[in-house]
């Protein structure tokens, strides 16, 4: 027990006899565990608010999209060959239909989307608008916070009646009640028939900014188009869901006459799916900034490699008196290793302490603020702060401590005190 | 005639420093008895420092033998080196050698750790008691005068029982009534049964023990009796 204790005991009593150099050492370990533990606390909280998000969704549908074919299956590369003015007018309302009657469908429609200036007497304001079926609404989570949401009769008749976001009514109308309205939206007039309640921001989506239309007024009157952008599928078993993609893209490359699935002109996405690559997305992002912040606690080891070479050095004396007095080479080497990890697990145990308090501050601030913002403290982040602190002082420690365990007793007893 | 302790055949030391070979010791040869009380006397630069170290384990020779207590030492690794240095040996240095920022007890504590004896807490109590010094045992060793360091020095010597006590120059950074007070220990210590031996180059320090080597230029000039031993006993001058 006393060959445990005795090296530690010694270290921190060579530690405390030097206290503003201690302090100043292991400044650099204690910005560095910090640092990793608020990256990765940050990282899980913001991870947990997108999800959350996402999760309003719900993760029982499927998502189908127009795809720009041999791009991958992502709306990024998928946006960027759309961009390049490749229209994909192949995805029809009749796959919609045809996908609504597979067998674990519960509910289904299809949608477009377009931009336009809507007005209403004197106010303009661009807003995106959604051509879709009241279905869609539904499985998207939209309710309205007054009036009503279109129904299929509206949508066969072309019925031109809108639902506003509620940010788009509130522009338009300010404090006037805008149901039974007329605004227009180019040059088409549309009843407004239900404002949407407040729903904020998700996935980069604003769902306050939107103006919602019928799927073939939209595509008739506003876009002149007779092709839908996406399908969105609800299952009623989300279990098979990947089964059921499977149908869906079958079922979608027979009736685009597609063989190779490399040209496939769609996407197909099931909410796990996304749900993955959020979660990948999110663990390389966290991976990437522990890295950068592990870095920083190199840098402190370094700093830990110097000082202890200084302190090596300043006891060159009292290192040629304990080997003198018996000290064996190890005996020696461990007291100064221990003395480099004290000091780094000294510097973790503050790190973490700060790191914690910088987290929850930014927790609380965030929820303050408005956000969603849960107070995430991965236990592994401290595990790993801690074990990465001891391995540095380990590593960092080792050379100086070496250099005094094979010093001469004769040589450093001559060493002037 | 006592039984030997350190028996030293044909011992020589070489320093070679970038190809430049310095003979230091030139094939010593002598024995030295339990209970001695031996003093090396030698001018600067005459090689009684490399031997002391030699015999006290902080140093190997380059050829010839040294036996201690019926062992050849003179191969030995530095961890044996350091073991047999712990269990066998205690020194007595000039400079008095203590830690400083640490208290007397301490201080006589540290062979202590490196050992396997048990019973650290007394076996420093009674060092510290055996060098008068009890009164200063939560001191710290930069608020003593210069004759308690150095009577500090001896007692962590003492503290693991050892075979034989080193003193090198023990009263050269002393005033005269301190060194005298140091060499009565040293005496005392001998008296009961303790192996000393003393490094010096003052004849009137040399005079307090029972045999003289005298060495210069790496050669034993001369190995005698004492024939009119100091004494720096009286009485009741340490042990309070």
């Amino acid at each position: 027990m006393n060959n445990i204790l005795l090296p530690i005991k010694l270290a921190w009593k060579s530690l405390f006899l030097h206290k503003g150099r201690t302090f100043l050492t292991i400044l650099g370990i204690i910005i560095g565990i910090a640092a990793v533990i608020i990256v990765m606390s940050a990282g899980e909280s913001i991870k947990g608010l997108v999800l959350g998000e996402f999760e309003s969704f719900g993760s029982d549908y499927i998502q189908i999209e127009i795809k720009v074919p041999t791009t991958k299956k992502n709306s990024f590369a998928n946006a960027g060959g759309l961009a390049q003015g490749i229209q994909i007018t192949t995805l029809k309302n009749k796959d919609a239909d045809d996908i609504g009657k597979l067998g674990n469908i519960k509910e289904y429609g299809g949608g477009v989307m377009g931009q336009g200036v809507a007005s209403y007497l004197n106010e303009n304001k661009t807003v995106n608008y959604m051509g879709s079926s009241g279905t869609i609404l539904n499985i998207m989570g939209i309710d309205v916070a007054s009036g009503q949401i279109y129904t299929s009769e509206d949508d066969d008749q072309l019925a031109k009646v809108v639902v506003l976001g509620s940010k788009v009514a509130e522009d338009l109308f300010g404090n006037n009640d805008p149901l039974g309205k007329n605004i227009k939206i180019g040059r088409t007039t549309f009843r407004v028939i239900g404002v949407a309640e407040e729903k904020g921001m998700s996935l980069g989506f604003n769902y306050d900014e939107m103006v919602y239309i019928p799927l073939q007024t939209a595509q008739k009157l506003l876009l002149g188009i007779d092709y839908l952008m996406f399908i969105t599928a609800k299952v009623n078993n989300p279990d098979t869901m990947e089964a059921t993609a499977s149908e869906i893209e079958d079922l979608l490359r027979q009736n685009h006459e597609i063989t190779d699935s490399k040209d496939d002109d769609f996407a197909v996405t099931t909410a796990t799916e996304a749900l993955e690559i959020i979660n990948t997305v999110f663990g390389g992002m966290t991976l990437l900034l522990v890295a950068i912040a592990g870095i920083s606690l190199l840098v402190g080891g370094v700093g830990i490699m110097n000082i202890m070479y200084v302190s090596v050095t300043e006891r060159t004396f009292e290192i040629g008196l304990r080997k003198s007095l018996g000290a064996k080479k190890k005996q020696i080497l461990w007291q100064f290793l221990w003395e480099a990890i004290v000091v780094t697990l000294f510097g973790g145990v503050i790190g973490v302490v700060i790191g914690v308090a910088i987290t929850f501050l930014i927790s609380f601030i965030a929820s303050q603020i408005g956000f969603s913002w849960d107070f995430i403290l991965p236990i592994q982040s401290v595990i790993i702060a801690f074990l990465f602190s001891a391995v540095v002082g380990l590593i960092f420690g080792y050379y100086p401590a070496r250099r005094a365990a094979v010093m001469d007793p004769i040589v450093a007893l001559r060493y002037e005190k | 005639m006592p039984e030997n302790i350190i028996q030293v055949k044909d011992l020589k030391k070489d320093y070679v420093n970038e190809e430049v070979v310095t003979k230091v010791l030139y094939g010593l040869n002598f024995e030295i008895g339990a209970g001695e009380f031996l003093a090396i006397m030698g001018p600067s630069g005459s090689g009684k420092s490399t031997l002391m170290h030699i015999l006290g384990f902080l140093d190997t020779p380059t050829s010839g033998q040294y036996i201690f207590k019926g062992r050849d030492v003179s191969n030995f690794d530095d961890d044996k080196l350091a073991k047999i240095r712990n269990e066998e040996v205690g020194f007595v240095f000039q400079t008095f050698n203590l830690l400083p920022k640490t208290t007397v007890y301490e201080n006589v504590k540290l062979p202590l750790l490196y050992s396997n004896l048990g019973d650290h807490d007394n076996k420093v109590k009674e060092a510290i008691k055996s060098v008068g010094l009890l009164h200063r045992i939560n001191n710290l060793s930069n608020q003593l005068s210069g004759g308690e360091r150095q009577r500090v020095a001896i007692a962590r010597a003492l503290v693991t029982s050892p075979s034989v006590i080193f003193a090198d120059e023990p009263t050269g950074n002393l005033d005269t009534k301190s060194g005298q007070a140091v060499m009565g220990i040293l005496e005392e210590l001998n008296n009961t049964g303790h192996t000393i031996i003393l490094v010096t180059h003052e004849q009137y320090t040399a005079q307090h023990a029972i045999r003289i080597i005298k060495i210069i230029d790496g050669h034993i000039v001369s190995d005698e009796k004492v024939i009119n031993r100091k004494s720096s006993l009286n009485g009741d001058n340490f042990l309070k």
